[in-house]
């Protein structure tokens, strides 16, 4: 940890937040944004994928005087299984979080639990084709179809994904080879499939990137927000505060970070009751708050309007949470899954922050352990409350404060999915395709996935958003995108007078911004249910929408898997930085050129705002022109 | 005048230094790691890091000697002890492909082009301004550029 006290040679990376990137270059501790110089310089063979260290033989890397690794391995062969391995990682990832979510709902049936929304069960139940005697058994039967699939091996098709994919791409992935089987079975064949001497055909690993991409993006994405939408309650659209002035310092304050929503559902009602209030009290708070941080903060802004009481607001994405935890006001951090950075264990420790986690496979090395087990809820419940109220007492007075009250904006437009926006044009994709086909707004561009700073803190999704509603081009994100363009304000009303002339009139005409935040990276799903509506609608099939995605600051394994759907989905993806697959020219050629005639869609990779927006710009006027709009 | 010094106890073996050498001598008019052809013989890299047999590494680039064995051999004249600069230059033009040199370099740092006729070695990235892409390249600064 650095013990820095002196702030004037600190050097910190750019971030799009200005008054934040001002802000961390000022704390006296260690975050992200300053260990980027310290890793600036990288290794070439890893950056493009030629770096194999699959066997004791290894690493070997590929250069003109050694094309080939020690086992005979080429450049094809090593950046192919390289990038397998990362999609079924992050497969995995979404997989164990829809596992996870499908087990609350089961849960939730089975003890006659509290059901937020029985519309969302009811909508749910009749995408499934599943029917139950009451509620309660209805949520037990969508768990366990859900799960039943999940749980296949992977040589036996999974019931479900004919019933939510658009049947026209299920034509063609049937054609092409990859529907998939049981999406745990699937994760399993693929890591076997890389391991040392085993698959050495490029192709062949590649087309089982697409597969892992529809059982991640079905049912890791799309199903996740569906089943979370019947127990945490679904998204209604208003404003919210974003950015660090949603910390209140009267109260006990729990910043949560990770993927999984529902495993805080009994906590955070529990911290409403007479008797835990009653707690905080007497240890001289008002109360307890929520502070969210990462993906779960965003959904729960999302569904916030449901928990207005409990829930402070959105503080920011995954590489703020570092500076969120050092304004001193965060008494504890409850996580469950990525991106919960190992960057801010010194950051509690030194500010006396009680870590726990509520998932062993996101365990911090300083943190507590108490997983999160339905039948043992109650009590180990009360045990974090307990926990934390007494490191609310043996900090406050002390560690010093350094609140940053200015930060963000209070009128943040949230709470958008595929349901409330729908009812918002007023119950029909109508409205939306017809100010698409007038050319009032050219198209779609759904700006989604991590935020990263290598590279510059969100300074590239910033300048691409900001290019693409200049160009009248509407954006919607999900993910860390999210968290890093509200805090900057894209997600207000005002952020209507920097698109462009047609799309600015119809902000201001709708009252809304031209950055539509569907909230967590799992809402990438909800995008894709927009998506496929408004091409049935249309009777076309998805790669004829003038609709394009970019993962411009895409960082993990499991934006890879995401980004494996939209390419089966036939969308084009854009990229900031290359998925370490350059060093092979084949793998590159069909991810960027021949994948156009497998599934429609492609990778276009481009490191600048600006030209990355034409390049989107020409895609979505040839989309126009084909469908003669 | 300016050498590259080199510390072989600090070379992790990384090869960024080699990467770096073929990115600032590549032909093809691109820029930037990840569209450098790894696999292309024309990008081959002016030095080397061969393994030490100890469990170390052993950085080959070259000293721009004061007596260098490579001009000393050259018969055509290609390459020649810029007394002023301290730089060992070669001449492609002048070059008659008879590989004296590489057989002579005490430190084994000339190597035959690909197409034969020619050899590559060490320019002390002459066309930069900011000197040898590879020192700068360095995450360990197991070599750097010294005023002798």
């Amino acid at each position: 940890m650095n013990n820095c006290t002196d702030c004037i040679n600190c050097n910190t990376c750019p971030s799009a937040d200005k008054p934040m990137e001002e802000y961390i270059r000022r704390i006296p501790l260690e975050t992200a944004h300053h260990r980027v110089e310290g890793q600036s310089t990288k290794c070439g063979f890893g950056l493009q994928g030629v770096c194999c260290r699959l066997c004791a033989n290894g690493p070997c890397r590929i250069t003109p005087e050694s094309p080939r690794g020690i086992c005979g391995a080429n450049a094809d062969t090593i950046v192919a299984r390289n990038f397998l391995r990362a999609v079924a990682a992050g497969s995995g990832c979404y997989i164990h979080v829809v596992e996870n979510t499908a087990r609350q709902l089961k849960n939730t049936g089975l003890h006659k639990d509290k059901i937020r929304s029985e519309k969302a069960l009811n909508h749910l139940a009749g995408l499934l084709g599943v029917t139950g005697k009451d509620k309660y058994d209805l949520c037990v039967k969508v768990a366990d179809a859900v799960l039943s699939d999940l749980y296949r091996p992977e040589y036996e098709p999974m019931e479900l994904v004919e019933k939510l994919a658009y049947s026209p791409r299920v034509k063609r992935w049937k054609e092409l080879g990859i529907m998939p089987g049981g999406a745990k079975g699937e994760v399993f064949l693929n890591v076997v499939k890389t391991s040392t001497n085993l698959s050495s055909d490029p192709a062949e690993m590649l087309v089982s990137c697409l597969r892992l991409g529809i059982s991640t993006g079905l049912y890791g994405l799309q199903l996740t927000n569906l089943l979370n939408d019947v127990v945490l309650g679904d998204p209604e659209i208003r404003t919210a505060p974003v950015g660090m002035n949603v910390i209140d310092p009267n109260y006990i304050n729990i910043l949560i970070t990770g993927h999984q929503h529902s495993l805080f559902t009994y906590i955070q009602d529990r911290l409403l009751d007479d008797d835990v209030t009653a707690k905080a009290k007497a240890a001289g708070a008002k109360g307890f708050k929520l502070v969210g941080c990462t993906c779960v903060g965003q959904d729960l802004q999302l569904r916030g309007a449901h928990y207005t009481e409990i829930f402070d607001g959105h503080a920011g994405n995954n590489y703020i949470s570092e500076a969120v935890l050092s304004c001193g006001a965060i008494d504890a951090v409850l996580s469950e899954f990525n991106c919960t950075l190992p960057g801010i264990e010194p950051i509690c420790e030194k500010l006396k922050i009680k870590q726990i986690c509520l998932d062993v496979v996101a365990k911090k090395a300083n943190a507590d352990l108490i997983p999160f087990h339905y039948e043992t809820r109650q009590e180990d419940g009360d045990k974090i409350i307990d926990e934390i109220i007494e490191a609310y007492k043996s900090r406050r007075g002390q560690v010093p404060m350094n609140l940053f009250t200015e930060h963000g904006n209070k009128n943040t437009l949230t709470g958008i999915s595929e349901g409330s926006l729908k009812a918002f044009l007023g119950g029909s994709w109508k409205p939306l395709i017809d100010l698409i086909a007038s050319g009032k707004i050219k198209g779609l561009a759904g700006v989604v996935g991590c935020s990263s700073v290598a590279y510059g803190h969100d300074t590239l999704t910033a300048e691409l958003t900001k290019e693409l509603i200049a160009k009248d081009i509407l954006v919607l994100t999900a993910g860390c995108s999210s968290g890093g363009l509200e805090n900057i304000g894209m997600m207000t009303p005002e952020a209507a007078e920097l698109a462009g002339p047609n799309l600015k009139a119809v902000c201001k005409e709708l009252g809304i911004p031209p950055v539509l935040n569907f909230g967590p990276c799992l809402a990438i799903g909800r995008l894709e249910i927009v998506a496929t509506e408004i091409a049935r609608e249309l009777g076309v099939d998805l790669p004829q929408l003038p609709l394009v995605i970019s993962a411009a600051q895409w960082l993990e394994e499991q934006a890879l898997a995401d980004g494996s759907f939209a390419l089966a989905l036939g969308l084009p993806l854009h990229l900031g930085v290359p998925p370490f697959v350059t060093g092979s020219k084949l793998v590159t050629k069909i991810l960027t050129e021949d994948m156009v005639g497998l599934t429609g869609g492609r990778v276009i990779i481009d490191p600048d705002g600006k030209s990355a927006a034409n390049q989107l710009e020409a895609i979505i006027e040839e989309k126009r022109r084909a469908l003669k709009i | 005048m300016k050498r590259i010094f080199i510390d072989p106890a600090k070379c992790d073996g990384c090869k960024n230094c080699s990467l770096a050498c073929m990115e600032s001598h590549r032909q093809d008019g691109g820029t930037g790691i990840y569209t450098l052809d790894l696999l292309d013989p024309r990008n081959q890299s002016r030095n080397r890091i061969l393994s030490d047999g100890k469990g170390g590494y052993s950085p080959v680039f070259c000293r721009h000697c004061d007596i260098p064995d490579c001009a000393g051999a050259c018969m055509s004249g290609a390459l020649h002890k810029n007394m002023e600069s301290g730089l060992v230059e070669y001449d492609a033009e002048k070059c008659a492909a008879c590989y004296m040199c590489v057989m002579s370099c005490r430190y084994g740092v000339p190597a035959i082009s690909p197409d034969r006729k020619h050899i590559i070695k060490c320019d002390f990235c002459a066309h930069l301004e900011e000197g040898p892409a590879c020192v700068r390249a360095c995450p360990k600064k197991a070599i750097e550029v010294r005023e002798v």
